[in-house]
């Protein structure tokens, strides 16, 4: 029985240390108490934890907030699941923040969460995505997505001039911000009757699978002249998928411009990338919030640009568009 | 899950252990018991540190309701694994019945109970599906729980997909959300009342009747539960279908709390209760686990990752901490077993 205590004492041990590490941990800070009127946090619970999208609209929150004097906690699920999101979000309102920014993962799925928290009092921020109904949300800052789909078929249309088959590689269907710039991609592609639609493909957010639907769709049709990769994983795994299937001749425009794209423009695989402004948007969003706590005026709907990335313009203004892994 | 109402269990002796010379010593020998106090020391740090927001009844009863599809999930997932079994597959079933069950809701048009029941019905006859042909492709065909459950993990996903053309259904009637997903009774979630009841239920199959102990004589030793006369085969595809049961009554429950078939999500829900069960003390080689260390396994990585969040610890730490405590879990209840062959 002795060593039965003794490892007992073992994962107590641990379960302390573990909770020990929050006062370590970066960001840390423990000021979720006040719930009065001189309540300075702000929550920003991101789509998922570890994306540079959302690393860099972290970016944006944090530097506004400094300026502001505001202080940040950042909460992420694992994946870009409602299931996983869903709990987080009832943390965060448990721990009574004056204003939450958050990215919905889902339409339907994150709205009873989110309408609870802003019944608690708390000021909430649609950023990036949104919800079915967002009228509790004291605002809502997200890119223009169909005229980024729109940019995305520009930079298909200036590198293949002569035309040709077009396929979009997406993440999930649900979410409306990629399923608006797949509309946005699609409208822009039948305004040129020399390109021929082939419709979209769901890749989970996961390279991997990308990768098998791109190098599938090379099988079928060999022809491809261009692919729209909605985000960060389905550019990337359409960048390998392209180079598995052999083809040489694609012009691949990817959404979002983390540093592994960026380094894939540089290296060739990718052509284009069509760069959202997420620092902005964080900035916005932090900016939308103190109006709504300070009584200041609020906009209901801000939309921000892109920015179009080409390896012609990196050392300049694209360059300044990529997204950050730190800030 | 209220950890109150179970709490007296485990002094009931409930394990299937070896013998133990006392009710003392016995009741400290369970895994259960160990964990619990790891539960309880957990919820005290976070409530030292953050009394005025951890501590809530609003904040606890989030917690509880966030674990309640889990909760219902881990009742099969306890019975398969004490037979040494394992079902990954439990996530797609969930998906998969919520879409059939959505699907035919949807084309009926109305929103009222009616509707809702037939969508329970029809969810929990996918999921006995699946859980059946686990049950028998693990029992009759002899392949090994993991692989079959790994391929229908994807199969049931994919049907999932090919049902749905991968778009999720976002038209659950209005009743089920309003009265079971976010609904309230005396201040408890109606979902967590439901789950409780399953869990209940569970408990007392598993450990009150013969099926239960025919569960855990499998898990002990499947040969010398064949030579006694027990028809292992059928135990078996009757507890994956149990487990395939459970996955389609949590389809019902997904669909009333997030209102949508959640076709790309629960990627994680198979992992987190397979750590629940075995955090709680349910021995992946079988023959040992009960319901209610299954329970107190749920609620540690909920309430880790609740605190966590209130607290501000960045997200990754919370995955390590749920880590860490998985595998110490696992270590003592090694230790712990070791000690109880040498003392034997």
């Amino acid at each position: 029985m002795r060593s039965t205590l003794r490892s007992t004492a073992a994962v107590l041990g641990a379960a302390l240390a573990l909770a020990a590490c929050s006062s370590g941990a970066p960001s840390a800070d423990s000021s979720g108490d006040s719930g009065g009127s001189d309540n300075k946090t702000i929550a920003f619970v991101q789509g998922v934890a570890g994306d540079e999208f959302y690393i860099t609209m972290q970016c944006g929150i944090e530097e506004k907030a400094k300026e502001l004097g505001y202080t940040v906690t950042t909460q992420g699920p694992q994946k870009f699941d409602p299931t996983l999101q869903k709990p987080i979000v009832d943390s965060v309102t448990a721990s009574k923040p004056a204003a939450l920014l958050v990215a919905p993962t889902d339409v339907q799925a994150m709205q009873a969460p989110l309408e609870q928290a802003a019944a608690a009092g708390i000021k909430v921020v649609l950023v990036d995505t949104t919800v079915n109904d967002p009228s509790f949300a004291v605002s809502q800052i997200s890119s223009d997505n169909i005229g980024g789909g729109k940019a995305a078929f520009e930079a298909i249309q200036e590198a293949k001039p002569d035309g040709g088959k077009v396929l979009v590689i997406s993440t999930d269907p649900g979410i409306s911000t990629v399923d608006a710039r797949v509309d946005g991609f699609e409208e822009a592609t039948k305004g040129d009757s020399s390109f021929t639609y082939l419709g979209v493909q769901y890749s989970h957010n996961d390279p991997a699978t990308a990768a098998n639907l791109v190098s599938a769709a090379l099988q079928k049709d060999p022809d491809i002249v261009g692919i729209f990769a909605t985000n960060l994983f389905a550019a990337e795994g359409s960048a390998t998928g392209v180079r598995q299937a052999g083809a040489k001749d694609v012009t691949i425009v990817g959404f979002d411009a983390g540093p592994n794209q960026i380094k894939a423009l540089q290296d060739g695989t990718v052509q284009a990338l069509v760069a959202q402004q997420p620092s902005t948007i964080g900035m916005d969003g932090v900016e939308q919030a103190d109006a709504a706590l300070t009584g200041g005026s609020v906009e209901k709907e801000i939309q921000t640009g892109f920015t179009i990335i080409t390896k012609d313009n990196l050392s300049g203004e694209g360059g300044d568009a990529a997204y950050k892994s730190t800030c | 899950m209220s950890t109150t109402t179970t709490s007296d269990r485990p002094a009931s002796g409930i394990e299937t252990k070896a013998t133990h010379d006392s009710l003392a010593d016995r009741v400290r020998a369970m895994q259960s018991v160990w964990i619990l106090g790891v539960l309880v020391v957990i919820v005290a740090i976070f409530g030292v540190m953050q009394p005025s927001t951890f501590l809530t009844t609003g904040n606890l009863t989030n917690i509880a309701q966030n674990v309640s599809i889990w909760a219902v999930l881990a009742v099969g997932m306890t019975f398969v694994i004490i037979t040494a079994g394992i079902d990954l597959s439990v996530g797609s079933v969930l998906v998969v019945s919520s879409v059939v069950a959505a699907k035919v809701m949807e084309s009926m048009g109305d929103t009222g109970w009616g509707t809702a029941l037939v969508g329970l019905v029809l969810s929990v006859v996918v999921g006995v599906f699946w859980g059946g042909l686990n049950g028998l492709l693990v029992a009759k065909a002899k392949v090994p729980p993991l692989i079959v459950t790994l391929g229908t993990l994807s199969v049931a996903l994919g049907s999932a997909q090919i049902l749905t053309g991968g778009l999720d259904i976002r038209s659950a009637p209005r009743v089920l959300q309003d009265s079971i997903g976010y609904g309230r009774l005396a201040g408890v979630p109606a979902i967590t009342l439901i789950a409780l009841v399953i869990v209940v239920i569970g408990g007392v199959i598993l450990h009150r009747t013969r099926f239960g102990r025919y569960t855990y004589a499998i898990g002990s030793n499947e040969v010398s539960a064949r030579r006694v006369g027990i028809n292992v085969d059928r135990k078996l595809v009757e507890i994956y279908a149990f487990s395939g049961f459970l996955a389609g009554v949590a389809g019902i429950l997904s669909l009333a709390q997030y209102g949508t078939t959640t076709i790309a999500g629960q990627s994680l829900t198979n992992l987190n209760v397979i750590a629940a069960v075995v955090i709680g003390g349910t021995s992946i080689f079988g023959g040992q686990g009960s319901m209610f260390g299954s329970m107190v396994g749920l609620f540690i990585p909920a309430v880790l990752q609740a605190g966590f969040v209130i607290i501000g610890v960045s997200p990754y730490w919370q995955t390590v901490a749920v880590g860490s405590i998985l595998i110490a879990a696992v270590y003592v209840d090694q230790h712990r077993r070791a000690a109880a062959v040498r003392a034997g």
